[in-house]
């Protein structure tokens, strides 16, 4: 298993441009790092799919995942809250400390985890229940039933995701009833609800139109003064638009990472200006 | 992605016509449009044809059930005076079965034989009785046997019985009439009853297979029991009759005689009196005939019987009063084995006397008729009186059934002979007889009991459908109590925690025991695996605890116990495969550990400890049943939820995931309410597959009709009752029909079964289906 990695290493970008991005990034501020990853790897099977990842994300920022189709940036998202342990033979080395803990240890409780690291996917997904019962699932989910303490949950989220004014009357009807755009900021809610630390959003606007889509980045902007976020998009925009940090991936390998401003003004690297500037992806 | 190396083929030039021209593809267009409207018009005719078949099915079964709610009629088909002439009074009438040829007996001594369908004298016997004498009554045996007796006013008595002698000629069928004398000829064929000569006022007898019993109650109150025992000498062959004559006690409270009747058995004498009473008297030993117990039969206290007879088999008795009340009364054991007598049903009361009482020959079927023309046609089983006729204002004197009851005479007081055509092929049916509790002949209490036929021609048959349907839904539920469980749980586990690989191979296994004909899973339960759950069943029942509590334990040490590097040997979602030897070693376990525990708590025989706790155990039970039948349901459940659960969108459980749901938690709050229909459709078909099974439950249950949901017990379903009955039910007959209704029944319970759980399943799809 090693071997391989050793000559993709050689072939790709290199490891060495790797360390000093993700050092350039930590030192574009003073920030606390929420997340920080240690030379990840990812298997499936034999394939590699993330050729060692070194990265810090920034408390309290939004961070976004760029990079054309396939390069792993949605494969990395989904390490951050082990949702890749769900994929049969899917293995992964290195670190990931979330304040300082490794994620990946033995002794980690991964419904703890997912917990703290919330996700958001691309599809809205809600629950075949009301509207009322999706924002308070994560909660019962952790034993709370105490009605009052759900009803004053269920409204302070909402209101965060900016719901609570459309659905407020009709908290008992099925979540099915929303509009895309409504179930996606309803799905927030509900990860918003059981107070995570770090919200993964996986493309969250790329099944929506331009008015859901826009609510959806005003809300992003709100959310990052109380939360970590982590967003994967394809929208090139999107991604300057919404995040602090940019990631930009490809094949597998972190290429550049730093200043959202700075990575789509002045790139460092050849790669990276071709994408941002739609040669290619 | 690989934009460094562009394909060689995009360089290669464009065809310059690469679809086909014009009209080619206007050809086509057509060729497609036929195909797509045979395909459309195909799909519907097929669909609508297994509508169509569903819905002759049910119109054939309905067509076979149809004439038994057609109800009786009785049409007046001829009339003509009565032959031999209106000088004197008929004293009864009788048919053969063919309803060709009848028999008059007349006061004036003549029994005249005739044609039934114009009347027409035939021939003519003079009966030997003394011309001074006039007949005072007569008593009729079952109606079968023929035999008469007519009752003198000086105190004597004769038997008689006719006989058609039908045969047949290359002309057709002749009859050659006669009339016979049981108890001999000449002298010996006139009885004395009262030495002293006194008139008769009622008399009865039964003949039986030791000799012939009469009882008789004279003018003046008095009432005597005659036995006559034939004796036939082995060497020559001959017959002596040896003759005794008792008295019997008088009636309570002076009240007079009116009817009287003695049963096949000739131990019970039932007397009706003037003052509206049944009397019992217990003649089982006629020397000590005793009076037992007196019942007020009549709703008007000035009322008295006027008319009593036997309904065939002698076992209840039809009363009829003068104020025109009709009831039947029976004998009944009470819990100090007495027999008492007991009114088990009334019938619609005639607004005049009840002049007389003719009952069927082969059924509890039986006519009532009054002093207005009124004859109305009464069944026992089922209480209903099915249909009534007026013959005109005149008083009648006698109404005779036919032998296949399809038709009767009935005589006016002015010897008017009406020949009534009667069209009641199914009594025995109402909704009552099918599906409430009904008292049937020699049972102590209204039951429900199915027991369609019998050695007997006295039966009476019991068609309740109640014992039926609670065995179809005991055989389902124990059925469903096995199975359910095991393939919900089963299909939850293979579809969201097994290893796809591992999954590969078990669903197919599980489904394909789907295709394991009922026919050896019936065989192997009753004949290898009820005798072995009967030498085992601690086994069974530790078991059932054992091996829950087993696999829990092993999953403990499995998880908790054993090192990490060995647990992490076995990825994830084989876990199962683990379990094998565990089953298999519990089950071993529980095998041979059950004759110790049959030793050391059930005395060292559970069955007979069940027995003695108080349940019957049956060694083709409900529990046999259960788990055959389970078997046959599992792949069934199992393969559809398992479906369901599968095909619960990935996006819904990795969202709960994501939310930080355990497996477990995901399971229960998303995967099951979204598969939710889909489980629910399988669990109704497999009870629908569970209400229709025949084989296994024919097989394994022993086909008793019990009552009740002992688990110990057998039961008899619809569907294998219509297997059992249908090949020896006469093509036609009620039982036949019966048989149709059943399965009717059983169509229409797995219809509804469907159709419930395909609305609900709707419901619950509009509510919780996947995206």
């Amino acid at each position: 298993m090693n071997e391989p990695s050793e000559t993709q290493r050689a072939q790709s970008v290199g490891a060495q441009t790797l360390r000093e991005n993700s050092r350039r990034a930590q030192s574009m501020g003073d920030e606390k790092i929420s997340l920080s990853l240690r030379d990840l790897q990812l298997f499936y099977g034999t394939d590699r799919a993330l050729n060692g990842i070194d990265l810090d994300i920034p408390e309290k920022r939004v961070t976004a995942f760029i990079g054309p189709s396939g390069c792993g940036k949605s494969t990395l998202l989904r390490c951050l809250n082990r949702m890749n342990d769900l994929i049969d033979g899917c293995r992964v080395q290195g670190q990931i400390l979330l304040d300082g803990e490794d994620i990946y240890h033995h002794s980690v409780d991964v419904a703890e985890l997912r917990r703290r690291v919330g996700m958001v996917f691309q599809k809205p997904n809600p629950f075949p229940k009301s509207i009322y019962e999706n924002v308070a699932f994560g909660l019962r989910l952790q034993g709370v039933n105490s009605r009052r303490v759900l009803d004053e949950v269920v409204e302070a989220s909402l209101q965060r995701a900016a719901l609570w004014d459309e659905v407020k009357d009709r908290l008992q009807e099925s979540a099915f009833s929303l509009s895309g755009g409504q179930q996606q900021r309803l799905v927030i809610a509900r990860a918003i609800a059981i107070e995570p630390e770090v919200i993964l959003l996986d493309e969250p606007a790329s099944a929506l139109d331009p008015i859901s889509t826009l609510k959806i980045e005003e809300l992003i902007n709100e959310l990052k003064d109380k939360y970590t976020i982590v967003i994967v998009t394809h929208n090139m925009q999107q991604a300057a638009r919404v995040s602090d940090y940019t990631a930009f991936m490809y094949m597998g390998d972190l290429v550049e990472y730093g200043d959202t401003d700075t990575i789509f003004t002045n790139p460092k690297q050849i790669q990276t200006e071709d994408y941002i500037t739609g040669r290619y992806g | 992605m690989n934009q460094s190396t562009p394909s060689p083929s995009s360089h290669r030039p464009m065809p310059v016509q690469v679809l086909p021209d014009g009209a080619a593809r206007k050809r086509l267009r057509r060729w497609r449009g036929f195909k797509d409207s045979a395909a459309k018009y195909s799909v519907g005719a097929f669909g609508m044809g297994v509508i169509l078949a569903l819905a002759l099915i049910f119109i054939y079964l309905f067509s076979e059930v149809l004439p038994m709610l057609r109800p009786a009629a009785m049409t007046v088909y001829t009339s003509y005076e009565a032959p031999g002439g209106r000088s004197a009074d008929t004293v009864h009438m009788a048919m053969d079965r063919h309803e060709l040829v009848g028999v008059r007996y007349t006061t004036d001594r003549q029994a005249v034989f005739f044609d039934v369908g114009d009347g027409s004298e035939r021939y003519r016997e003079t009966l030997p009785l003394p011309a001074d004498a006039t007949v005072t009554t007569f008593g009729l045996a079952e109606p079968r046997t023929r035999l008469v007796i007519f009752g003198l006013d000086n105190g004597q008595a004769l038997l008689v019985r006719h006989d058609f002698n039908e045969r047949f000629s290359p002309d057709g069928r002749q009859y050659d009439p006669t009339l016979e004398f049981p108890l001999g000829e000449g002298d010996a064929t006139l009885m004395n009853v009262a030495e002293d000569g006194a008139s008769i006022a009622a008399i009865a007898v039964q003949r039986g297979s030791t000799g012939t019993s009469v009882a008789a109650a004279l003018e003046d109150g008095r009432m005597r029991l005659l036995r006559f025992e034939e004796r036939s000498n082995f060497m020559t062959g001959a017959v002596t009759v040896r003759q005794q004559a008792y008295d019997i006690p008088a009636l309570p409270d002076n009240a007079q005689p009116r009817r009287i009747l003695l049963d096949i058995t000739m131990r019970n004498l039932l007397v009706g009196d003037d003052q509206g009473r049944l009397h019992y008297y217990d003649v089982s030993r006629p020397a000590q005939a005793q009076w037992v117990e007196s019942k007020r039969v009549t709703l008007r206290r000035d009322a008295q019987v006027q008319s009593m007879e036997y309904l065939l088999g002698t076992v209840s008795v039809i009363v009829g009063g003068s104020d025109g009340t009709v009831s039947q009364w029976m004998l009944v054991r009470d819990e100090d084995n007495v027999n008492r007598l007991v009114s088990v049903r009334h019938f619609d009361s005639h607004s005049g006397p009840v002049m007389g009482i003719a009952p069927e020959y082969l059924r509890k079927g039986f006519a009532t008729f009054d002093d207005r023309g009124e004859i109305k046609l009464h069944y026992s089983t089922t209480a209903r009186t099915l249909v009534s006729l007026d013959t005109g204002e005149r008083p009648l004197s006698r109404v005779h059934l036919a032998p296949r009851a399809s038709a009767l005479f009935a005589i006016d007081d002015n010897e008017q002979v009406h020949l009534v055509s009667v069209r009641n092929p199914h009594p025995e049916v109402s909704v009552r007889a099918l599906w409430s509790k009904i008292w049937y002949e020699g049972r102590s209490q209204p039951e429900y009991i199915w027991q369609s036929s019998s050695a007997t021609d006295e039966f009476e048959p019991k068609f309740s459908l109640v014992p039926l349907t609670l065995g179809t839904l005991k055989a389902a539920f124990y059925a469903m109590l096995f199975a359910t469980p095991l393939a919900i749980l089963g299909a939850v586990y293979s579809a969201y925690f097994m290893s796809p690989r591992l999954r590969q191979v078990v669903k197919p296994s599980i489904e394909i025991m789907e295709a394991v004909p009922t026919v050896i899973l019936g065989f192997l339960a009753g004949l290898w695996f009820a005798p072995f759950v009967e030498s085992h069943l601690p086994a069974v029942f530790s078991i059932l605890f054992l091996m829950p509590l087993a696999l829990i334990v092993a999953g403990f040490v499995w998880m908790r116990l054993l090192p990490e590097a060995l647990s992490n040997r076995i990825p994830a979602g084989w876990e199962a495969a683990l379990l094998v030897p565990v089953v298999i070693l519990v089950g071993w376990f529980a095998v041979g550990m059950s004759p110790h525990l049959e030793n050391w708590f059930f005395a060292g025989d559970m069955r007979q400890w069940l027995t003695d706790v108080g349940y019957t155990y049956d060694q083709r039970n409900s529990l046999v049943v259960g788990v055959a039948m389970g078997f046959a349901v599992i792949p069934t459940i199992y393969s559809i939820s398992e479906d369901a659960v599968f095909n619960v969108p990935k996006h819904l459980t990795q969202g709960a995931l994501a939310l930080g749901a355990t497996p477990w938690q995901t399971v229960t709050r998303v995967v099951l309410l979204t598969a939710s229909p889909g489980i629910f459709s399988a669990v109704m078909i497999g009870f629908g597959r569970a209400v229709g099974e025949t084989m296994i439950v024919l097989m394994a249950t022993g086909n008793s009709p019990v009552m009740n949901f002992n688990i110990f017990e057998g039961m008899r379903t619809l569907s294998a009752n219509i297997a059992v009955e249908m090949p020896e039910a006469a093509v036609g007959g009620t039982h036949y029909r019966i048989l149709f209704l059943a399965a009717l029944v059983l169509f229409v319970i797995t219809f509804l079964l469907n159709t419930v759980g395909e609305v609900v399943r709707q419901r619950l799809r509009r509510r919780y289906g996947s995206l």
